[in-house]
């Protein structure tokens, strides 16, 4: 892609650096840039990373935004039918503190799912009526029923999925991977993120979930949109063609290196890099953006809301194409899961968009052989409660926050398929049996891809901060042996 | 061991040759705080860690097993070195589990410490900086001031020499940007090339000092450590004003308020002695934090997270600590235990507030905050006022004559009841004569207190139609009389859903106790006062409520029978409008009615008023005095009581007295009312406050809000000096305390973060810490003197600063030899200047600048420059995007742009700006495509590249040559070389060429709203604005060189 002078000129920028580190400027001036703000080589790794050989190269995590219901997917609850309309007993509930929203409620009354489960797979697995296309893929799954957290409110829920910590400030999951592990892409970010809209209860994202906190800025998730500029100000001005933007960098570099020779900054290498990339991101971007090649098949794999871009199902197909570039961490969020009322009906549209394309991605990787060092994760920042918020009825209740626990399913790259973890009990109110919590998550997740939790720290503020704050116990049942 | 003549080592990236003689706090204590106290420190106890080695008394004390973890001189008889250079895995340290590892370098260093003795030293941090001697140096004649004296005795320890002077070019491009945040200007660079004086460089310094930009710039860095934003962060988002606070900081800094009373107003200036506006609204430092205004949090939870976000602001920021890392634990590295931050944290737990903030706008705490010219424009008006109230006093026994005829005049007319006519929304006398529109059930008229009364049978109501359209921002005055033959009770005037959410505002007697009711959901967001007093059965009451629009239930006033009432606060959780997210509310006023049917009122209702305003205490006695015009008229003058007096007064002069005085009242109450609208439109600013009455603090065990602990009085660390004699003990003793120049910190912190500002790096790396993990300082005899130069000096900023950039070091030319780059490639020797990438304001601003565009202008409600649409709506609560300014808006400075937290500016974000989530000292600067990307293509820069264009065709002369020269200078101040002209000719060519093809050029020059030269050919215009684009992404543009 590069006129061969340039690609010359690039090669003589680099030789120029890297010969001189390792002739004159020595290893202790190389290490101090690599520790320091300015990296010259994006694509690394951080020495003696990973620590363990992975089972996983890449993650897509399918977030699903608002807290998706527990009770009327994946943790069937039977004996509930006969507790219908009674109030939560206070031996289940057991004085845990609820919500602003349903804390003065004067009854909590037991709100059964009307939807019917069945047993799916060779694993025969309780799904929910609202998942047949999971149900399809549902014994390449290992779903953890007893995921619980501390948050009760999505703002600090989701903040602490993403960063292991309820309060800003720290950096998000996707940015301690490509800190870690560096990008497998030369021209493709290692964190890519995409937000789609449910028809159920929004509620707000912060460009903060995806930031790298204390980490290097290069490190945040970088959002890919729909539309015109998938990646903000991707494209040339109208007017401006791929030849002028190549003759306009050539000159660039050429200013660019002959400052390199006088200030000996090897900040000024790492930048002429960084426009080289920016100028091939403006090709890969849009063909990998573009679906329009994608065969008939595909889209009927993926329902029809793929052929919308921005759809949840596009950015599902879009996931995969970024997989299959060696994107080390790619995630989608789903908004709308936030089903405080008319849950039925909601929750509804929402698997009608999600079910589908969340099946065929699975699928899709399986047939292209890359489930195997792909970790796909399904799940939301909190469960849902067993009670009604609001008035229950034959047909309608809706449910408020619950933290204690919720279902998240991984799939791929090294996990232990067609498994259920974790026990409920009998309101899937309380843990039960093999309790996970986010860092457990977090380091099963890390061990995946080779990383040993306790391992992938930052300095900061004088102490060594991790993604797994001070907790994290790696889920073994989880992984293949 | 002895063959160790020198021990080199790195202290972080820091190549560092010490002679053998090993300093405690220099080499030793970083190894073990970093590796050993995690057990060995603060938390040992509760780990059961048999000693501590961060207290000498430990380190050197006999165990119980009769060993001594260090014996002085004696490494070999030392349990620590025993232990750390154990053979056996299980018996060393530090143990596998940690992760740690000791260097045999850090070992060594242990064993050559002890074996010379072992001598501790108090962290230096924490004991009073030192006024070294100047050090005497060989080259003495580059020495500028004692900075460089500093500098070169480091260079020539370690046989380095400084740099020659940077260029005249470089030099003002470096200084103008330093101490403005804007680059030269052309003639500005020609001025100084051509001032042959001496002093050429000092007078810029001096100009630049003194320009209002100095304060823009400093206050940007100042805005990210107090994480200021337009917006309150968390879920929702919303909108907040806290701009007139980041006014103040511009203010401060321009007219250089020393830093010790800068701090002490930003910490506590709402204490002070007859504080001003400008001290109350300083303290807006602590309110900058976000705000939770999320539906069904538990406000507990929160109003814990913002003390302890304002006790790790205020740490890091004045003090260069992580104190907020004791919030749930002794802390692991610094002697701070957990009671001591819960001590701190007890100076910042007395705020008036709730967890949950407004959801729209400023939570309380909150004060109106004119700026200079409202407040101008307010005290003209107050003399306006002053002269028309002289002309009433001169004119009063004129008016008491024609008013004692008046009188006379009344008695025997039909009565009449006056009742304040100004900001009336609605009355209702119950005479058939106001206007009813909407459905009225039957209410009968009779005889009532003032006039006529309806007769409500405790079913009936009167719907009257009318929609005040008030929401929680508004004030209001609802009153009216009643009576009941019972206790009272029910609704008697409300804007109120007709049901049991009861959503809505409204006047209410619950079994004889009076509500006021501000309701938007039903329970946990409502204001609900009530009376203490139980009003009685049968007999008439007057009942007035007033409400200033605070979403505070303390500035909610009751009043039975025109006087304060007491009042007990019910609920006070209000932080949603009616008509929160566009949700509909319209409803009319209800007399007699409003929250559902079983609250219908029974008894008459009398003299219904409703007002936009809060109606003062005299309007409101004048409301409660049941006489007549007439009735009072016919009192003996000298029988009449106060509010009497007032109402003839006042009606007099409204309806009857001869037209001059008529006018004169006229004009008193129009100038009045221009005064209440005036007030209206001031900005607020969340400030902060104490409660009257101190509340209790206790320890959260493990920083949980709802596991209180152990109570704690307030207090500062006892490493720390003790607070200065006299000083109280509350936030007000606590910002003394961290002024008083016994504080080791204060000083040391400050000028830390400056020299970062000019060198890209602290003398202290680690500015945000200065504890025992933080970095040891590059050169401690230099931070130490120039700690104690600011206090000498006064605490005077400018003075500093002036210091700073006059200095031989900073003048240094920062191109590297090949050696100096690989001897120091981070420049913490300073053996040259500064090359550091401009952080994101100032490249934003830059561009503007060259480009002629910029709009200057120092203030004001912040601004919504260009940014590509939908970044909001994608991932907000709203269904609302940015929505972009026009005009002057889409040029002003950076740090007028608006912030909106969860979706901040990326142009900012791109280039390394605080996120404003959290307190930010340390500056970062990286490389990323996006960066690339945002230069070349975003409409911000596009717009301004063909802006600069446009001035190298119109203002660079007539050659190629000469304009691409003058854009060349535009952009980094010096004129290119000739391998750089001649690389820029053949651009400017290629453009050419290119743009030969018209519709490209009319495409391209289609990037921002400001509309091109006309007579310009595109096709130029296009390529020297491509060509100036390239300018514009220059590495050396967006590098203080």
């Amino acid at each position: 892609m590069l006129d061969p002078i340039t690609e010359h000129n690039l090669r003589l920028t680099r030789r120029h650096f890297f010969g001189r580190s390792a002739t004159g400027i020595g290893i202790a001036a190389l290490s101090s840039l690599l520790t320091s703000d300015m990296n010259a080589e994006e694509s690394s790794a951080i020495p003696g990373f990973p620590n363990f050989p992975p089972t996983a190269k890449r993650v897509i995590y399918l977030f699903q935004h608002g807290a998706p219901s527990q009770l009327d997917l994946f943790d069937y609850k039977p004996g509930l039918q006969r507790q219908r309309g009674s109030d939560l007993p206070e031996s289940i509930r057991m004085g845990q503190r609820l919500t602003g929203m349903t804390a003065f409620q004067a009854k909590f009354p037991t709100a059964p799912s009307i939807f019917k489960f069945s047993q799916t797979g060779k694993t025969g697995t309780w799904l929910s009526e609202l998942l047949p296309h999971t149900a399809k893929v549902v014994d390449d799954l290992a779903i953890v029923k007893s995921v619980h957290t501390e948050q009760i409110n999505h703002d600090p829920a989701v903040t602490f999925c993403q960063t292991g910590f309820q309060l800003a400030g720290r950096p998000s999951i996707g940015s301690w991977i490509a800190y870690g592990l560096g990008s497998e892409n030369k021209d493709l970010p290692a964190f890519i993120v995409m937000v789609s809209q449910g028809v159920g209860g929004t509620q707000a994202l912060a460009d903060r979930m995806w930031n790298s906190g204390f980490l290097s800025t290069k490190y945040a998730g970088v959002k890919f949109r729909a539309g015109h500029d998938p990646v903000l100000f991707l494209s040339n001005p109208s007017g401006y063609d791929t030849a002028a933007r190549r003759q306009f960098l050539n000159d660039l570099d050429k200013l660019n290196e002959l400052n390199q020779v006088k200030f000996q900054d090897p900040e000024i290498s790492a930048r002429i890099e960084q426009y080289e990339m920016a100028y091939r991101m403006q090709a890969s971007v849009p063909e990998l953006t573009d679906l329009s090649k994608e065969p008939e098949s595909i889209f009927e794999m993926y329902g029809t809301d793929a052929r919308k871009p921005g759809s949840y199902a596009a950015n599902c197909i879009l996931a995969r194409r970024l997989a299959e570039r060696g994107v080390r961490f790619i995630q989608l969020f789903h908004r709308g899961w936030d089903q405080h009322n008319n849950l039925p009906k909601e929750i509804s549209g929402q698997c009608q968009e999600t079910d589908q394309p969340t099946a065929a991605l699975i699928q899709d990787l399986k047939q292209r052989g890359l489930l195997k060092d792909t970790l796909v994760i399904w799940g939301g920042e909190f469960g849902r409660t067993v009670y009604s918020q609001g008035t229950l009825t034959e047909s309608n209740y809706g449910r408020d926050h619950h933290p204690r626990c919720f279902t998240v399913w991984m799939a791929g790259g090294g996990i232990k398929a067609g498994q259920t973890y974790g026990e409920t009990d009998d309101y899937s109110y309380n843990v039960v049996k093999d309790p996970v919590d986010i860092h457990d998550l977090h380091a099963t997740i890390l061990r995946c891809l080779g990383v040993d939790h306790t391992k992938l720290t930052y300095k900061y503020q004088g102490r060594r901060f991790r993604l797994t704050d001070v907790s994290g116990h790696i889920v073994h049942q989880l992984l293949q042996a | 061991m002895n063959s160790l003549k020198v021990l080199c080592f790195f202290v972080g990236f820091q190549v560092t040759c010490y002679a053998a003689s090993i300093e405690f706090n220099r080499d030793v204590r970083p190894i073990l705080s970093d590796k050993c106290y995690l057990c060995h420190g603060t938390d040992a106890k509760a780990k059961h860690i048999p000693f501590r080695l961060d207290r000498e008394g430990e380190a050197k004390a006999l165990l119980p097993d009769g060993k001594r973890p260090i014996v002085e001189g004696h490494p070999e008889q030392s349990e620590v070195i025993q232990r750390i250079t154990a053979g056996k895995p299980a018996m060393r340290m530090p143990p596998v589990y940690t992760g740690m590892k000791l260097s045999d370098k850090e070992i060594e260093t242990i064993r050559s410490w002890i074996a010379q003795g072992g001598k501790w030293e108090k962290h230096w941090a924490f004991l009073p900086p030192k006024r070294y001697p100047i050090p005497s140096v060989k080259e003495s004649a580059w020495i500028r001031n004692p900075i460089d004296a500093f500098v070169l005795s480091r260079l020539e320890e370690q046989n380095l020499h400084p740099s020659p002077e940077a260029s005249r070019e470089t030099l003002i491009r470096r200084v103008t940007l330093d101490l403005t945040g804007l680059p030269p200007t052309p003639t500005e660079v020609d001025a100084f090339l051509n001032d042959k004086s001496s002093h050429a460089y000092e007078k810029v310094v001096d100009r630049l000092l003194a320009s209002p930009r100095y304060g823009e710039r400093m206050a940007f860095v100042w805005l990210d450590a107090a994480r200021y934003a337009d917006t309150n962060g968390y879920q929702y988002d919303g909108g907040r004003q806290m701009w007139r606070w980041r006014d103040f900081v511009i203010n401060a800094f321009n007219r250089n308020e020393p830093f010790n009373q800068f701090a002490l107003e930003q910490i506590a200036g709402d204490m002070l002695p007859n504080a001003t506006l400008d001290q109350k609204v300083a303290t807006g430092f602590n309110r900058n934090h976000r705000i939770n205004t999320e539906d069904g949090i538990i406000p507990e939870e929160y109003a814990v997270e913002y003390v302890v976000d304002r006790v790790a602001t205020t740490s890091t920021v004045f003090l260069g600590l992580t104190l907020g890392c004791a919030r749930c634990h002794n802390h692991k590295f610094d002697p701070f235990t957990q009671k001591e931050f819960y001590q701190l944290y007890s100076y910042f737990d007395q705020v008036p507030e709730i967890g949950r903030g407004i959801k729209y706008g400023n939570s309380p705490p909150v004060i109106p905050a004119p700026t200079v010219e409202q407040q101008k424009a307010l005290d003209e008006l107050d003399q306006q006022m002053d002269v028309i109230e002289k002309m009433l006093r001169r004119n009063d026994r004129a008016i008491e004559r024609a008013q004692l005829r008046w009188e006379r005049s009344l008695s025997g007319n039909r009565d009449q009841w006056w009742a304040p006519t100004r900001d009336s929304l609605a009355s209702f006398t119950f005479d058939g004569k106001e206007s009813v529109t909407g459905e009225r059930s039957n209410v009968p008229s009779v005889d009532g207190r003032c006039g006529r009364a309806g007769s409500f049978d405790g079913k009936s109501f009167l719907d009257t139609g009318i929609q005040t359209k008030l929401d929680i921002d508004d004030p209001f005055t609802l009153s009216a009389w009643i009576y009941s033959r019972d206790v009272p009770d029910g609704s008697v005037v409300s804007e109120m859903l007709d049901n049991s959410t009861g959503k809505g505002f409204g006047l209410h007697v619950n079994h004889g106790k009076v509500h006021v009711n501000l309701t938007s959901v039903w329970v946990d967001d409502a204001i609900r006062v009530e009376s203490e007093e139980t009003l009685a059965a049968g007999r008439w009451y007057h009942l007035t409520a007033t409400y200033d629009g605070s979403k505070v239930a303390d500035h909610v006033r009751l009043y039975i029978d025109g006087r304060p009432a007491k009042t007990k606060v019910l609920m006070d959780t209000l932080y949603r409008p009616y008509r929160n997210a566009g949700s509909q509310f319209n409803v009319p006023i209800r007399i007699g009615a409003g929250w559902g049917p079983e609250r219908r009122f029974h008894g008459l209702i009398s003299g219904v008023h409703l007002y936009s305003d809060v109606l003062s205490t005299d309007e409101i006695a004048a409301l409660a005095d049941a006489d007549s015009l007439s009735a009072m008229a016919a009192k003996a003058p000298t029988s009449r009581t106060a509010t009497e007096r007032n109402i003839l007064r006042w009606s007099f002069l409204e309806s009857a007295a001869p037209s001059q005085y008529r006018d004169i009242w006229a004009k008193r109450n129009a100038l009045s009312e221009q005064k209440e609208k005036l007030e209206r439109t001031f900005p607020t600013v969340m400030v902060m406050q104490d409660v009257p009455q101190r509340r209790d603090t206790h320890i959260l065990t493990r920083g949980a809000y709802d596991k209180p602990g152990e109570l704690v009085q307030p207090g500062v660390p006892a490493v720390l000096p003790p607070l200065p004699a006299g000083a109280p003990n509350n936030r007000l003793g606590f910002a003394e305390w961290v002024i008083d120049p016994s504080n080791p910190l204060l000083s040391r912190v400050t000028l830390n973060r400056f020299w970062q500002m000019y060198f890209g790096t602290g003398i202290v790396k680690s500015v945000e810490d200065f504890g025992s993990q933080g970095e040891w300082p590059s050169n401690p005899e230099l931070l130490d003197w120039l700690a104690t130069e600011f206090i000498a000096k006064g605490w005077d900023v400018k003075a500093m600063q002036k210091l700073i950039v006059t200095s031989a070091t900073y003048r240094q030319s920062s191109q590297a030899s090949p050696d100096a780059m690989q001897h120091d490639p981070g420049n913490r020797l300073l053996a040259r200047g500064p090359r550091v990438r401009l952080p994101a304001e100032m490249i934003r601003d830059q561009a503007l600048a060259m480009a002629g565009l910029l709009v200057e202008k120092i203030g004001g409600p912040s601004v919504k420059p260009y940014q590509p649409p939908g970044l909001w709506k994608e991932i907000g609560m709203q269904n609302t995007d940015y929505d972009q300014g026009h005009g002057a808006d889409l040029y002003r400075r950076s740090l007028y742009t608006y912030w909106k937290r969860t979706a901040a500016p990326p142009a900012m974000i791109n280039f390394d700006a605080s996120m404003r989530e959290d307190c930010v000292v340390r500056a970062t600067a990286t490389d990323t495509p996006l960066q690339a990307l945002n230069l070349m293509d975003d409409e911000q820069f596009l717009e301004a590249a063909r802006f600069v264009g446009q001035r190298m065709l119109k203002e660079g002369g007539a050659t190629a040559d000469s304009r691409l020269r003058y854009g060349f200078r535009l952009a980094v101040a010096r004129y290119p070389t000739e391998v750089e002209l001649a690389v820029l000719r053949s651009d400017l060519q290629f453009h050419l060429n290119y743009f030969s093809d018209e519709k490209k050029a009319e495409q391209y020059l289609h990037q921002g709203e400001s509309p091109a030269d006309s007579n310009l050919n595109p096709r130029d215009l296009a390529a020297y604005a491509s060509t100036a684009s390239l300018l514009m992404n220059l590495d050396e543009t967006i590098t203080k060189e």
